[in-house]
C-alpha cells in the first residue's frame, strides 16, 4: 500500500466531504446510467427502422442521440475527471491505491471510453447520412463501449466493499470479480435501461412535429427496456446477501440513515417499476411528459439512495478491512497510538495564533486528520451536535473506543494526550472559542483514557465485545 | 540523470514515463486544437466577409472544436492514471493546497463546452456580431482560466519548500516566475499545431486545387510562423527565468536530446510554412513536413517539460512503488483490448471517411 502520508487538509467549510464526492457520484452515475441504456435503446431503434421500415424510430434516434452528446458527453465526460478530482480532495491515499492496484484496468477502460467517444462523435456528426448497416455499426460500437466502461469500473468499485481474496493475496483478478461484482453489473446494467426508457418517454414528449400516435408508438418501445426490472428485487438481494454481515446489518436497520436510503432506493424502483408493467406494458396506456419526468425525477432519486447505501455500506473503511475512511490503515492504528498521529503532520492550523493554548492546536489537527472526512464542526454531520450533551468523560471515553461508540466509525488512532486535545477542542468550540482556556494535564485523566484505549484495542471488533462496566466507571468520575 | 530520458531510470518508473509522455502527447494535440481554437475565434477569425478564408476557417473550427474538446478530455484520463502512478505526493499535495479554485476548473470546463456547442448554432448567428464575439470570448476565457490552473497546479507540485508555508497562508493563488513563461510557451506552442491541422482540415474538406494561392494560405502561414516565432521567444523568456542549476541540468543528458529535437522540429516547421508561403501552396507533401516538424517539436517539447520536473523532484523514494505497481496484473488484457479498441476506433473513422466532404453542422 501507499504508504501513510500526510497531506493539507482542505476545509470545505459546511460541507462534509463525503457529501460533496457523494453528490457528485449520484449525479456522475445517473448521467453514465442514461448514456449506457441509451446506447442498447438506440440499437433497437436501428434495428426497427433499417430498410426505411419504421422512419419514425429513425428520426427519433437521430434526435435522441444529439441529447445524448449534449447531456452526457459533456457532463458525463467533466463530471467522470470531476470524481479523480473530487476523490484526491477526500482521500488521496485512498485514490492513489485504487489507481496502484487497478490502474491496467483503468487503462482498459479508457480504451473503452475512447471507442465509445469517437463512435458517438461519428453518429452524432454523421449519422443522418450514413446507410443503416454504418449507423447500426456505430452505434453497436458505442453501445458495446459504454457497457463495458461500467463493466470495468464496476469490479473496482464492487472491490472497494467486498475485497475477498484480494486481501490476502492481492492478485488483482480475484480483487476484480469479488463476490459483489456480478449483482452489482447486472443491476447496475437494468439501472441502465430503465433510466434511458424513462429518458426516452421524456424527450418524446418534447420533440417537436411528433404526434400523438407517433409518441405512443416510441413510448411502447422504450417501455420494453423497464420490463428487466422485474429482476432487480432478485439481484438486489443477492447483492444484500454478499455484503459482510457488519455492513448488511447496518443496512437492514442498524443505521436508521441506510434503511431510511435503501427504502427510499425500493419504494422508487418499485414505483417505476409498478408503473411499468401496469400502465405501459400491460394496459399500453399513454405516459405524458409531466408524468415521465416524475418518474425519471423517481430514477434519480432511487440512484441516489442506492449510492448512498453502496457508499455508506463499507463504513467505516473506503476499502474494506483495508483503509479506514480517515485514510489510516488498520495495522497502522497501534503505532500511532505509541507516536501519535499528530506528531508527524507539518501543516500548521489555520489560524492556530487565536487558539488559547498548544493542546487546542493539537486537538484542531487531531479532528482534521481523523474526523473531518465524514464530520464537520458546525455544518453537516456535526461534531459539536453529535456530542452536545456529552459530559468531558463521556467525550474521552467515546473518543478512546470509537469502535464501541458507533460500529462504523474506525479505532481512535492516536495517543491518550490526542484524545484529551481533541475532547478539549471540541469542548471549546462548543463554548464558543472563548479567548482565555485552560490546558488539561490531569495524569489521572491520561492514565483513564490510556486504559480505555488499551480496553477496546487497536481493532474493531475486541474479543469479548464491548465492557459495560468500563463506561459506568468512567460515568461515576 | 547522466542518460537521455527515460533510461537513466530503473526499469519500472521508466516505463510509467513513457507511458506518461506517449499519453500525454495525444492528449496536448487535441487540447492544443482547442485552445488555439478558441483563441482565433477571439482575435482574428471568423469576422471578415461572407465567403472570406477567415470566415471559412471559423466555420471549420466551430464544427469541430467540440469534438476536439470531448477527445482532449478522454485523451487527458490516461495521463492523468500515470502521472498518479508517478508522483503520487507531489501531485496529490498541490491538489489539495489549491482546493476550491483547482476544483473551479471543472464548472469552467462545462461552461467552455457548451459555449463551443453553442456557436455551432443557427440561434447564436442570429443574434449578431457583438453576441456572437462575447460568447467566443467567454469560451475563450474558459479555456485559458484552465490553462493558467494546470500551469500553476503543476508548478506548486514542485515547489516541495513551499507547500507548508502555502497552506499556512490559506491562499488560493500561487505564483511562480515560471508560471508566466510557462504558460506562454504552452499557449503560443498550440498555435502552429492549429495551424497545420487546419490546413490538413481544409485540404481534405476543399481538395488541393481549391486552396492554392488562396487567402487560406497566407492565413495559415500567417498563424504558423507567428506561434513559432512566439514560442520561441517564450522558451527563451523560460529558460532566463529558471534556476541556474536547473537550467544546467536540462542541457545535459537527461534532457538535452530532446531539447535538440524540440528545436529542430521548430526549425523544420519554419522551413515548411516559409515554402508554403513561397509557392502559395498547401500541397501534401510541405503538410508531411510540417508534421514531421510538428511532431518533433511536440515529442521534445513534452519531455523536456517533464525533465523539469523530474529535475525538481527526487523520484529515489517513489521507484520502489513504481516497482510494485508494474508486478499487478492487467497489462496483457490492457494491450490487448489496446489493440481491439484501437482498431474499432480506426475502422468508425472509415466508415465516415467514405462519405463526400461537407460542411457538417449536425447541431
Amino acid at each position: 500500500m501507499n504508504p501513510l502520508i500526510f497531506y493539507p487538509v482542505p476545509d470545505l467549510g459546511p460541507v462534509m466531504k463525503g457529501l460533496a464526492i457523494g453528490g457528485l457520484a449520484i449525479f456522475h452515475v445517473f448521467l453514465a446510467q442514461f448514456a449506457i441504456g441509451s446506447g442498447m435503446l438506440l440499437c433497437d431503434l436501428q434495428r426497427r427502422s433499417a430498410g426505411g421500415r419504421n422512419p419514425l424510430a429513425r428520426r427519433f434516434s437521430d434526435g435522441y442521440f444529439k441529447v445524448l452528446v449534449l447531456v452526457s458527453f459533456v457532463l458525463g465526460a467533466v463530471t467522470g475527471v470531476a470524481m479523480w478530482f473530487t476523490s484526491i480532495q477526500v482521500s488521496p491515499r485512498t485514490i492513489g491505491t485504487m489507481v496502484s492496484e487497478f490502474h491496467w484496468m483503468w487503462a482498459i477502460e479508457w480504451t473503452f471510453f475512447s471507442l465509445e467517444v469517437v463512435s458517438g462523435y461519428m453518429f452524432y456528426r454523421y449519422g443522418p447520412r450514413l446507410d443503416d448497416r454504418a449507423r447500426m455499426t456505430l452505434l453497436v460500437f458505442y453501445s458495446i463501449a459504454s457497457w463495458f466502461s461500467l463493466f470495468w469500473i464496476n469490479g473496482i468499485l464492487s472491490w472497494q466493499l467486498t475485497p475477498g481474496g484480494w486481501l490476502t493475496g492481492h492478485n488483482v483478478w480475484t480483487g476484480f470479480f469479488n463476490a459483489s461484482f456480478w449483482p452489482s453489473l447486472l443491476f447496475r446494467t437494468i439501472t441502465c435501461t430503465a433510466t434511458a426508457a424513462l429518458a426516452a418517454c421524456v424527450l418524446v414528449n418534447v420533440f417537436p412535429s411528433v404526434s400523438r400516435e407517433e409518441r405512443t408508438e416510441i413510448i411502447q418501445i422504450a417501455a420494453r427496456f423497464l420490463a428487466p426490472m422485474v429482476l432487480m428485487p432478485f439481484l438486489g438481494a443477492w447483492y444484500i446477501a454478499v455484503m459482510p454481515a457488519d455492513s448488511r446489518g447496518w443496512v437492514l436497520g442498524g443505521s436508521i440513515a441506510m434503511l431510511l436510503f435503501l427504502t427510499l432506493a425500493v419504494g422508487c424502483s418499485t414505483f417505476i417499476g409498478g408503473y411499468a408493467v401496469l400502465a405501459l406494458l400491460r394496459q399500453k396506456l399513454y405516459i405524458n411528459g409531466a408524468t415521465a419526468t416524475l418518474l425519471l425525477a423517481l430514477a434519480f432519486l432511487a440512484t441516489a439512495g442506492g449510492e448512498f447505501v453502496r457508499e455508506g455500506a463499507r463504513k467505516p473503511f473506503t476499502i474494506r478491512e483495508y483503509l479506514y475512511s480517515n485514510s489510516i490503515a488498520p495495522d497502522e492504528v497501534a503505532h500511532l497510538r505509541e507516536v501519535g498521529c499528530t506528531s508527524l503532520d507539518p501543516y500548521p492550523v489555520p489560524g492556530a495564533e487565536t487558539f488559547p493554548n498548544l493542546q487546542l492546536i493539537t486537538g484542531a489537527k487531531v479532528y482534521r486528520i481523523q474526523c473531518s472526512v465524514c464530520h464537520t464542526l458546525d455544518g453537516a454531520n456535526p461534531l459539536s451536535e453529535l456530542a452536545q450533551m456529552w459530559s468531558l468523560d463521556q467525550k474521552r471515553l467515546n473518543f478512546a473506543q470509537l469502535q464501541r461508540t458507533k460500529p462504523f466509525m474506525p479505532p481512535f488512532a492516536g495517543t491518550p494526550a490526542e484524545v484529551e486535545a481533541l475532547v478539549q477542542f471540541l469542548t471549546w468550540h462548543q463554548a464558543h472559542r472563548p479567548a482565555e482556556w485552560p490546558e488539561s494535564s490531569d495524569p489521572e485523566v491520561l492514565q483513564q483514557i490510556a486504559d480505555w484505549l488499551r480496553e477496546a484495542g487497536p481493532g474493531r471488533e475486541p474479543p469479548g465485545g464491548p465492557d459495560l462496566t468500563v463506561a459506568v466507571k468512567g460515568a461515576s468520575r | 540523470m547522466n542518460a537521455p530520458f527515460p533510461f537513466g531510470f530503473p526499469g519500472a518508473t521508466a516505463f510509467y514515463l513513457t507511458l506518461y509522455v506517449v499519453t500525454l502527447l495525444i492528449h496536448v494535440a487535441f487540447m492544443n486544437y482547442v485552445l488555439a481554437g478558441a483563441t482565433c475565434l477571439v482575435f482574428g477569425l471568423g469576422r471578415g466577409r461572407a465567403g472570406s478564408a477567415g470566415n471559412a476557417l471559423a466555420h471549420i473550427l466551430q464544427d469541430w472544436l467540440p469534438f476536439c474538446l470531448g477527445l482532449a478530455i478522454t485523451a487527458g484520463v490516461a495521463p492523468l492514471l500515470f502521472l498518479q502512478i508517478l508522483y503520487q505526493e507531489s501531485f496529490y499535495t498541490s491538489n489539495l493546497l489549491l482546493s476550491h479554485r483547482w476544483m473551479a476548473i471543472l464548472p469552467v470546463l462545462i461552461v467552455g463546452f457548451y459555449l463551443l456547442y453553442l456557436q455551432k448554432t443557427a440561434w447564436l448567428t442570429a443574434r449578431g456580431t457583438t453576441v456572437v464575439l462575447l460568447v467566443r470570448t467567454v469560451a475563450w476565457l474558459c479555456f485559458t482560466f484552465i490553462a493558467w490552473s494546470w500551469t500553476e497546479n503543476h508548478l506548486l507540485s514542485l515547489d516541495r519548500e513551499g507547500w507548508v508555508a502555502h497552506y499556512a497562508s490559506g491562499r488560493w493563488l500561487y505564483y511562480s516566475p515560471e508560471l508566466p513563461p510557462r504558460l506562454a510557451v504552452w499557449y503560443f506552442g498550440a498555435l502552429p499545431t492549429l495551424a497545420l491541422v487546419l490546413g490538413w482540415q481544409t485540404r481534405w474538406i476543399r481538395g488541393e486545387s481549391q486552396i492554392d494561392g488562396d487567402e487560406t494560405v497566407r492565413l495559415l502561414t500567417g498563424l504558423g510562423l507567428a506561434g513559432l516565432l512566439l514560442t520561441a521567444i517564450s522558451g527563451g523568456w523560460y529558460a532566463t527565468v529558471l534556476p541556474g542549476d536547473v537550467r544546467g541540468k536540462l542541457l545535459g543528458w537527461l534532457a538535452g536530446p530532446y531539447l535538440g529535437l524540440a528545436v529542430a522540429g521548430l526549425v523544420i516547421q519554419a522551413g515548411g510554412w516559409w515554402l508554403v508561403w513561397r509557392r502559395q501552396s498547401l500541397s501534401r507533401g510541405l503538410l508531411w513536413l510540417l508534421t514531421a516538424g510538428w511532431l518533433c517539436g511536440l515529442v521534445g517539447g513534452t519531455v523536456v517539460r517533464e525533465c523539469r520536473r523530474l529535475v525538481a523532484l527526487d523520484l529515489s523514494p517513489l521507484e520502489k512503488l513504481h516497482a510494485e505497481a508494474a508486478q499487478v496484473g492487467g497489462l496483457v488484457a490492457f494491450l490487448v483490448f489496446v489493440a481491439i479498441n484501437a482498431g474499432l476506433i480506426t475502422y468508425s473513422v472509415i466508415l465516415v471517411r467514405r462519405l463526400p466532404a461537407d460542411s457538417g453542422d449536425a447541431t
